[in-house]
């Protein structure tokens, strides 16, 4: 696997070059070259040559010679884009020129270069073009990283099971533990298993999520194993699988329940090997992963009646996050409701948006089947159809609409007053004044009743 | 040689020196190179690459003082292959390709023949005084270089091998004078032997 690179540094794979040139010895010369430094290049005699093997192998970087027949380099290179967005392309040259150096960034190359080529100026571009690749690759890696911090800050709930679930992410998230995450759709599964990678060592590896329900037993094992080229009709290249592109990182996978028998023995041998096979390959190839696994299925069940194999589940199961319906946390709906208003608001440019009281109440009266993705996409709904600053209860989804009005809470005169001072509070964003004037009382009072009844002003009201 | 996991063993390189080449430089090259493979290196003489006439004229690279690098490999290639026999054609003239400004050396993997140019490895070419140890060393180096392609070797990342790429002398000057581990394992019985 460790081929070297012509900058020097050792790779895991080699890399991948397209050559373009119309003259024979150009191509041969730069290939031979090339080859020798332990890349696997191709190359093309022109334009359609070069985008039909463009269309069926991913090349790191491609060499393309700026004056050819019917297609020249410039117009090669805007194509080659087109298909693969993240090609480095290199433009040849047998003038210098500043009016081809400019052409030719213009188009987006990275460089050109002149022939005939001094290997210690082709050597320090290709260099050059392999550290500005990697940068990039790095970035987005840290982008991820990045949301994947922010994932963590989007679990949000008062509610004790939240909080327990939230402190659980603090303590095993950075483990190389297997996390079972379990709960309904829409409940925040992928959510958590962000939140879990960003809490990790692994955080600035890539985190990759794969839709197992979403997939046929045959391109699911191409998906997670990869392939090599010509393992079956269509294999027309080399494929690397989604554990291998997870290798030093973590991978997701989702709807794990819907995996057939033969994949839950393939995964089985993975997860206890650490390393895969890609389909038609010979060699295993040992990867370092953290593997977080959700379903919305009972697994146990599914365990007893025989269609999910007990190893893998216990492999699977050595830390388990269940996450709670939005039914069985009523109390979080306000929560949940106002952040998504203060986060769509932001991005709609809408500033200053609030629920009306009875719009909140509606909210948290209603049962919530598709959990918190379904109380986003109301609110993002209310926000997009109201025509004002107060999103009213006639913004709302139908079902939402037409829920019997909330039962007066059973308690105490204090529980009630509590409830109905931190519900104001909470619509008003800690306006003291506002709130005082919507309860009627003046803002002393009011400081005495929020101490009294021990309320908490939220962080984002600060 | 093979490019499988059993090579044939090598029973010793055959240098050739084209002419017009320094006298005793091919001799003592041949020394040097035969202590650092472990093997026997033998100077073959006469004009191999001529038609037994006068000398043929060697292709050149338009518009440059250079050897045709391709066309001198290809010549050394197409004489008869010896069994167990890797063949180093060696020149003091400047060899390049009209898309390389210039090579140190030129080799196929897994081929037979190889070519090494001394133009560039001579202290003068940098403006130094002459330096008959420094050319040799740098010569041996290349030369072995060139031989661990023939042997299926790739460009290596250590900087202590002798198959990493060198883009300049002073890269020849610091890399290793011999195989790593990795390379060393890949040769055929007899050339890993030393260096």
């Amino acid at each position: 696997m460790s081929e070297p690179r012509p900058d020097g540094q050792p790779a895991k794979a080699p890399l991948s070059m397209l050559v373009v040139d119309d003259e024979e010895i150009v191509r041969e010369s730069l290939a031979s070259w090339f080859r020798e430094d332990g890349w696997r290049v191709d190359v093309a005699d022109g334009g359609a040559a070069a985008l039909r093997l463009a269309a069926a192998n991913a090349y790191d970087i491609a060499l393309v010679d700026i004056k050819m027949p019917r297609m020249d380099g410039l117009e090669l290179q805007a194509r080659l884009a087109e298909a693969q967005p993240g090609l480095t392309v290199i433009i040849m040259t047998a003038y210098a020129s500043v009016d081809t150096a400019v052409r030719a960034l213009k188009a987006g190359a990275f460089d050109y270069i002149v022939k005939p080529f001094d290997p210690d100026e082709l050597l320090h571009l290709i260099g050059r073009a392999c550290q500005q690749r990697e940068l990039r690759s790095e970035n987005e890696r840290l982008r991820q990283s990045l949301e994947g911090a922010a994932a963590a800050g989007e679990i949000i709930g008062d509610s004790p099971a939240m909080q327990r679930i939230l402190e659980t992410v603090r303590s095993v998230g950075p483990t190389d533990a297997t996390v079972l995450v379990q709960g309904e759709s829409g409940t925040g599964k992928e959510l958590v298993a962000r939140a879990l990678h960003a809490a990790s060592p692994r955080r600035y590896g890539p985190l990759v999520a794969v839709h197992c329900g979403a997939l046929a037993e045959g391109v699911l094992e191409s998906e997670l194993f990869g392939h090599e080229k010509g393992s079956f009709t269509g294999a027309s290249a080399s494929h690397k699988g989604k554990f291998e592109q997870a290798d030093g990182g973590t991978i997701f996978l989702d709807e794990i329940g819907d995996i057939t028998p033969r994949m839950q023995v393939d995964l089985l041998r993975v997860l206890e090997e650490r390393a895969v096979t890609r389909v038609g390959g010979k060699a295993a190839l040992p990867v370092d992963f953290r593997v977080v696994a959700a379903t919305n299925q009972d697994l146990q069940a599914k365990v007893k009646d025989g269609s999910f194999r007990e190893e893998l589940f216990w492999r699977l199961n050595v830390v388990n996050i269940r996450l709670p319906p939005l039914r069985e946390r009523p109390g979080d709906v306000r929560t949940l409701a106002q952040h998504f208003l203060e986060r769509f608001a932001r991005s709609m440019n809408r500033r200053g948006l609030r629920f009306a009281p009875e719009a909140l109440d509606a909210l948290a009266a209603y049962a919530w089947p598709g959990n918190v993705r379904e109380l986003q996409n109301a609110v993002e709904r209310a926000i997009v159809l109201a025509k004002g600053p107060v999103l009213g209860v006639a913004d709302l989804p139908l079902p939402v609409q037409q829920q019997p009005p909330p039962a007066a809470p059973a308690g105490s005169l204090a529980e009630m007053e509590r409830e109905h001072v931190r519900r104001v509070l909470a619509e008003t964003r800690w306006n003291i004044s506002r709130a005082a004037a919507i309860l009627g009382v003046d803002r002393g009072t009011l400081y005495h009743k929020i101490e009294r009844h021990g309320l908490q002003r939220p962080a984002d009201a600060r | 040689m093979h490019a499988d996991d059993t090579p044939e063993p090598l029973r010793g390189i055959d240098l050739l020196p084209l002419p017009p080449f320094p006298a005793g430089l091919a001799a003592e090259l041949a020394g040097r190179l035969s202590r650092q493979v472990g093997l026997p290196v033998r100077v073959l003489g006469g004009d191999l690459l001529g038609d037994g006439g006068a000398p043929a004229p060697v292709a050149r690279v338009p518009g440059r003082e250079q050897a045709d690098a391709d066309a001198l490999l290809a010549r050394l290639e197409a004489l008869p292959r010896v069994p167990g026999r890797l063949l180093l054609g060696a020149t003091a003239e400047d060899i390049g390709n009209p898309v390389f400004t210039f090579f140190f050396g030129r080799a196929r993997q897994h081929g037979h023949a190889a070519l090494v140019s001394l133009a560039r490895l001579a202290p003068e070419a940098q403006g130094l005084p002459p330096d008959r140890e420094a050319l040799l060393r740098r010569a041996a180096c290349e030369s072995l270089h060139e031989l661990g392609h023939l042997c299926g070797l790739p460009h290596c990342a250590d900087t202590a091998c002798v198959m990493r790429f060198a883009p300049d002398v002073e890269h020849i000057d610091v890399r290793g004078a011999g195989f790593c581990a990795a390379c060393a394992a890949r040769l055929p019985a007899g050339l890993a032997g030393r260096g």
